[in-house]
């Protein structure tokens, strides 16, 4: 249906557009974004991260580029700059660039046209274009799945978080957009315990293919303290998990740990046939 | 059999866990359906009548799923049935009446709507 790999899809000399969704706010979309933008660059990949939250603007901030801001993306759409003045590049890549949103304007200053064509004018020059959308499901939503391919839906193992993804799982799917699910900040003595929801238990609730689990980690904080990617911390949990789901993005067939290698206690369970 | 085993090693208490499944379960159901409480107890209400107007159902079995396969939500009604009615097909010899060894309730899926959601 879409191209997942960049590969697979009509035209091969286009990047592949990923919209970052989540439904519920502070789930970690603009972390996600920005971590697994690091780590596709990291691999050789030219990667274009587009901040679609007009009027809140964090992306810039959580890459670091916040004094380096000229022009935006609605900049672009109205014509005020060309597409290649817009897009800075980041510090510690030169595979990763930016286009922020406008800190100023309302969020239905641009459609869903106008996006896209913003998206299509940066597609043959990126392997990847990955639009950080802003919470909610109206119009900005909207506008950054203008253009998406497929999706990568962020949520984290807690009830409210998981109801939004089912809501924004089923927007995508009317919309013909294929989605993968990220499942952030999941604590697994919690889940040990009993007292989290496991990433089985999510991928059975939400019936969603899983990229990715990103473990609870402090470096995050840091990470965005200092405006340096957690994929640059080799040491990070977190960092590590988004390296993987790079690879996943691009193909490769990385298995998910505690997931399907599994511990002892996730393949009894599933030797057992019991969803635990 | 394996949640008693769980509970017996952990106590009932300590999964909460569980309550956060069986509340999002609860959520979703009117999140996907667009039904509300209401309406939803009045569809099981009727589609029990419905099923008992031909068999004779385990009602505390009778439950209702809503499973997302790809791009659309599946609702299966699951009904454990004790046996067919008597009379309830009035093409084919009734059953004998009240079967002194009725079959044990056989867990099947009785009816399986596709709807796009």
């Amino acid at each position: 249906m879409n191209s997942r790999s960049g590969t697979s899809g009509a035209n091969k000399d286009l990047g592949e557009v990923i919209v970052i969704c989540s439904g519920k706010g502070g789930v970690g979309k603009t972390t996600t974004t920005a971590s697994l933008g690091a780590a596709l660059a990291l691999r050789g990949k030219r990667v274009l991260v587009v901040d679609a939250d007009i009027g809140l603007r964090n992306l810039d901030v959580i890459l670091g580029l916040e004094n380096r801001i000229v022009f935006n993306v609605v900049d672009v759409a109205k014509k005020i700059c060309k597409p290649s003045q817009a897009i800075i590049k980041s510090k510690r890549s030169n595979n990763l660039y930016l286009l922020a949103a406008s800190q100023t304007d309302d969020k239905d200053v641009i459609d869903e046209a106008e996006i896209r064509a913003v998206i299509d004018q940066f597609r043959r020059e990126f392997h990847y274009i990955l639009v950080d959308s802003p919470a909610g499901i109206e119009q900005g939503f909207r506008n950054a799945c203008a253009g998406a391919e497929s999706a990568i839906v962020v949520t984290n193992p807690e009830v409210s978080a998981i109801r939004d993804a089912d809501r924004v799982v089923g927007l995508l799917s009317s919309k013909g957009i294929e989605a993968r699910l990220i499942i952030n900040r999941v604590d697994f003595d919690m889940v040990r315990r009993g007292d989290m929801l496991s990433v089985r238990d999510v991928q059975d609730i939400l019936g969603v293919e899983i990229l990715g689990v990103i473990e609870r980690d402090e470096q995050i904080i840091v990470a965005a303290n200092t405006g340096e990617p957690v994929s640059y911390n080799p040491k990070s949990k977190a960092g590590q998990a988004f390296t993987r789901i790079a690879g996943r993005v691009c193909g490769e067939q990385i298995p998910i740990p505690n997931f399907s290698g599994g511990s002892i206690w996730s393949r009894l369970t599933r030797r057992l046939g019991v969803a635990s | 059999m394996f949640n008693a085993l769980r509970k017996r090693l952990f106590g009932d208490n300590q999964e909460s866990k569980s309550a956060a499944k069986s509340r999002l379960h609860f959520v979703l159901v009117q999140d996907r359906t667009g039904l509300t409480n209401e309406e939803m107890a009045g569809f099981r209400e009727e589609m029990v009548k419905v099923i008992e107007k031909y068999f004779v159902i385990d009602k505390e079995g009778f439950d209702v799923k809503y499973h997302r396969i790809e791009d659309h939500t599946t609702l299966l009604i699951n009904s454990p049935v004790i046996v067919r009615r008597a009379g309830s097909v009035s093409s084919r010899p009734p059953t004998p009446p009240s079967s002194p060894t009725p079959t044990p309730p056989t867990e099947q899926p009785e009816e399986a709507l596709a709807s796009n959601v």
